[in-house]
């Protein structure tokens, strides 16, 4: 077949108005049927559409043609389409090149018609270059390691590792933090059910732990990967804990009697209270280990790792306090431990990235006087009205919580005190703090609106009296029974506000003097409040980018992970077999996030449930008569697939086709010219390039 | 009355008024506004259909339906006893008919009305109109008898005014009323 004479079929799509629009099809068609070896040109509305790819079956069929010439989108996502039609008519379907001739040409330049009309003359002589030069070539297919690595043990993270585990696959779930859980672990209620966080998710984070088919990595991160769709493999860093997780029972001994001098700001409370160097990351934490935060840890009694105790007159070992209060010796700081921890290898077959976000600091805000204790986050509210916050949901101003821990202490002593701490009345929210700012983040952060009218309301419900405001630029509230809550809300004589607030002032007596505008009555308005609640702006998690670049994925413009498509592929990375789910990928809601998570779940499985892979034959090949074993093309593989062989006694390069993804790198390196990418040869690609830089005259050789 | 006079400030301050709710006052301002007729006034969510087709809104009136609405939510009251709006309402009933809400606004006008009229914060003009509607049995009081005759009408209309018993009745409603209490107008 392949001494037969090429005879070549141009279709030329109108893609709708796409590129009919900007491109004269006649004109083209014309130029077209001039082109060598064209022996047909045909156009149609839509190419990729059922009769449209009829047209090509046909022509196969009835033998009046053996190439086919698509002038029409992207190959990106209808080459594959176009190929099958090839297949399905008997024609190897390699025997097909794609003239992009809308994202190239009519949408670029779609004012300028005439030179778009040329432009696309020039661009199909091209293709048909090519394609006088094709090949037939073979598809292949490559095993599957049937396992998932899921990065990020949030709400997302769960779901996918669940759905995938359930499904009888083996799950690697990598958390960095101790406990998985994540950002949601931290709420108090959800929207718009006013569920509480804890008692929805704390149940699926057992089930995880418990699961036969997920193996949970926590206070790990991953390394290095290597390797592609199907086949990866993984470095994943396991932290060291500093404690013997075998022998630990998360009684949380040792992180009471950890000194006031170790303590240092508590992350899951968001810095409103203070925890120990070893420490329990939260009351629910799974799995309910301690770990030493090694930085804040003062060493008491000189204790060392990896040091033996120095031991009183009488012979006693003096121990840190942790250690001696351990019941199980899991504190024990006599052996020696890694401070750079473990590295373990993983095989996976794909892996999903749920690594979630953190919310802004308030700090950035120097006009919200961020500097008061009682101007907090949106996330430290509610930890504070969380019954496992800093004040077990007591609602106080954050600036008597010392008061309350101090009356904490005395109440547990068994003294009989009242507790002196302001209670707030009057609270103002703030949205929209970082998130529509061009200063900060041009893009919503999605759930400000709803989590600031879910505080309100579970607030006025159980304290009516307090005055609660909501200073808004436009309420956003899209979800499912969302605007129905914040109706509710507003029939709760919450107030509302439009109009953004310009400017919080600290008072001497830690109140506060907030000043914004109230657009609906056209007047500037002031009050004195006793906390103010920033919506903070949602921003990827730190590490986001850095995870993106190991793997090869892009991030938008904002930090967050990007789809491959934002409609059509919205959890594919353009890595293929990286999926991402949750506020990795952007603002979403719990809703949104575990949706997304079984949507990758899924991907990922659909992916791996055939154990093979169809692999495109465009692959490089070695001719080894040519090749003159210099090597330089075997570190410059990027999957480490071309190795050097004996051949009839001399050393020459080898690429393993199974590994060989086509990326070119060794083609175009090769200094005697022997390796060949196959569909993308010297000869086509330079056949494409002389037809272009002649401006459409294809040479006939 | 003190701040009858100063009418609306220029910077409004909302911990001020939420205080006056809650210590002068013995009831919030939407509530007393609730019970006055505008049941469905904190279903409001300021979207401005009311005011896009209000005859006072267009006409220039300061505290037509939409702002009139959200200044009670918020605590205005003796501010706004002074301003003629809610007596030049027409009640034409077109922001009843435009609401996504219900809140029916013209309610919320009327309901404003009632309180200021509970205020004695009248204005000349509409206690006139009271009057008229006491003696005649019409709030506007009919004029052109000469008119009417040259056309072949009978002089009086068909109405309280012909009609003695029904003007009678019409009066004893009316002693009925608030407006009793209030002594606005003379009832002999």
């Amino acid at each position: 077949m392949a001494e037969e004479e090429p005879r070549i079929g141009v279709y030329i799509c109108h893609c709708g108005e796409n590129i009919a629009g900007a491109v004269n099809i006649e004109e083209v068609k014309k130029f077209a049927e001039k082109l060598p070896n064209v022996v047909l040109v045909r156009d149609y509305l839509f190419m990729c559409s059922n009769p449209g790819q009829e047209l090509i079956k046909q022509d196969i069929r009835e033998g009046k043609i053996n190439r086919v010439v698509v002038a029409a989108c992207t190959p990106r996502t209808h080459e594959p389409i176009f190929r099958r039609a090839l297949e399905d008519a008997g024609l190897n379907k390699y025997f097909f090149e794609m003239a992009n001739i809308r994202d190239q040409d009519s949408w670029a330049h779609w004012h300028e018609k005439e030179k778009a009309t040329e432009k696309a003359k020039q661009i199909i002589a091209a293709a048909v270059a090519k394609a006088r030069l094709l090949e037939p070539l073979e598809d292949r297919y490559v095993d599957l390691t049937q396992k998932v690595l899921v990065v990020g043990g949030g709400i997302a993270g769960i779901f996918a590792a669940l759905d995938i585990a359930n499904a009888g696959y083996k799950v690697y779930l990598v958390e960095r933090n101790p406990s998985i859980g994540g950002n949601m672990a931290k709420l108090d209620k959800t929207f718009p059910t006013n569920d509480c966080s804890s008692c929805i998710l704390t149940p699926l984070m057992v089930e995880v732990a418990n699961h036969p088919n997920i193996e949970l990595l926590t206070y790990s991160e991953v390394e290095d990967v290597e390797g592609t769709v199907g086949n990866f493999k993984v470095k994943v860093r396991k932290k060291q804990t500093w404690v013997d997780w075998d022998l630990c029972t998360g009684c949380g001994a040792c992180t009471n009697v950890c000194p006031p001098k170790a303590r240092v700001p508590d992350e899951f409370n968001e810095g409103l209270s203070k925890r120990g160097a070893i420490y329990i990351q939260f009351p629910q934490a799974v799995p309910k280990k301690a770990v030493v935060d090694i930085d804040a840890c003062i060493k008491c009694a000189g204790r060392e790792f990896g040091t033996e105790p120095r031991k009183t007159k009488d012979g006693k070992p003096i121990l840190a306090p942790c250690e001696k209060v351990c019941p199980t010796g899991a504190a024990d700081r006599t052996k020696p431990r890694n401070p750079e921890g473990e590295v373990v290898e993983l095989d996976v077959g794909a892996i999903i990235l749920a690594t979630g976000y953190k919310v802004m600091d308030k700090k950035h805000f120097k006009e919200f006087s961020p500097d008061s204790p009682n101007v907090i986050t949106a996330m430290q509210m509610e930890r504070l009205i969380s019954s496992t916050g800093p004040t077990e949901g007591k609602l106080i101003v954050p600036s008597d919580i010392p008061k309350y821990l101090e009356w904490k202490k005395k109440v547990e002593k068994g003294e009989q005190v009242e507790l002196d701490a302001r209670k707030p009345h009057r609270i103002v929210y703030v949205s929209c703090v970082g998130s529509r700012d061009d200063r900060f983040h041009s893009y919503c952060s999605r759930v400000c609106c709803m989590y600031m009218v879910k505080q309100a309301m579970l607030l006025k419900e159980k304290y009516p009296d307090l005055d609660i405001y909501i200073f808004f630029i436009d309420v956003r509230t899209p979800g499912k029974d969302f605007d129905e809550y914040y109706m509710r809300a507003r029939r709760l004589g919450i107030k509302v506000i439009k109009g953004k607030v310009g400017g919080v002032q600290r008072l001497p007596d830690e109140r506060l003097w907030v000043r914004g505008y109230d657009a609906e009555l056209g007047k500037p308005v002031e009050l004195i409040a006793d906390l103010v609640v920033l919506a903070t702006a949602i921003e990827p998690s730190d590490g986001t980018f850095e995870l993106a670049r190991k793997l090869g994925i892009t991030c938008g413009e904002e930090g967050f992970l990007k789809e491959r498509h934002t409609k059509l592929y919205p959890v594919d990375t353009m890595t293929e077999g990286v999926f991402i789910a949750g506020c990795a990928q952007g603002p979403k809601d719990i809703p949104d996030s575990v949706a997304q998570a079984k949507a990758a779940a899924a991907s990922a499985m659909s992916l791996l449930a055939p154990g093979k892979m169809k692999v495109e034959a465009l692959v490089s090949e070695v001719d080894k008569e040519k090749c003159s074993g210099c090597g330089i093309c075997v570190p410059l593989c990027p999957y480490g697939a071309i190795s050097m062989v004996n051949y009839n006694g001399k050393m020459r390069a080898d690429i393993n086709p199974a590994l060989c993804k086509g990326c070119g790198v060794c083609a175009a390196a090769c200094p005697s010219k022997a390796i060949k990418l196959h569909g993308f040869t010297f000869e086509q690609v330079l056949a494409q390039v002389r037809t272009l830089a002649k401006r459409g005259v294809v040479e006939v050789l | 009355m003190e701040m009858m006079e100063e009418g609306v400030p220029p910077v409004i301050n909302l911990s001020k008024l939420a205080e006056r709710e809650e210590t002068e006052l013995e009831k919030k301002v939407a509530e007393i506004i609730k019970e006055l007729g505008a049941e469905r006034i904190m279903y409001c969510m300021q979207c401005g259909a009311c005011a896009s087709i209000c005859p006072l809104a267009k006409t220039g009136f300061e505290w037509y339906n939409k702002k009139l609405i959200k200044a009670l939510i918020v605590g205005l009251r003796d501010e706004l006893l002074d301003d003629p709006t809610p007596w030049a309402c027409v009640a034409c009933n077109r922001c009843t008919e435009v609401c996504p809400r219900r809140v029916s606004p013209f309610e919320v006008m009327f309901a404003m009305r009632r309180l200021m009229a509970e205020e004695y914060a009248i204005g000349s003009l509409a206690i006139e109109g009271l009057r008229a509607l006491y003696e005649y049995g019409h709030a506007v009081y009919m004029t052109g008898r000469e008119a009417r005759k040259k056309v072949g009408l009978p002089e009086k209309p068909p109405s309280t005014e012909s009609d003695p018993k029904a003007l009678e009745d019409l009066r004893k409603i009316l002693k009925q009323t608030k407006l009793a209490d209030l002594g606005l107008i003379p009832m002999e």
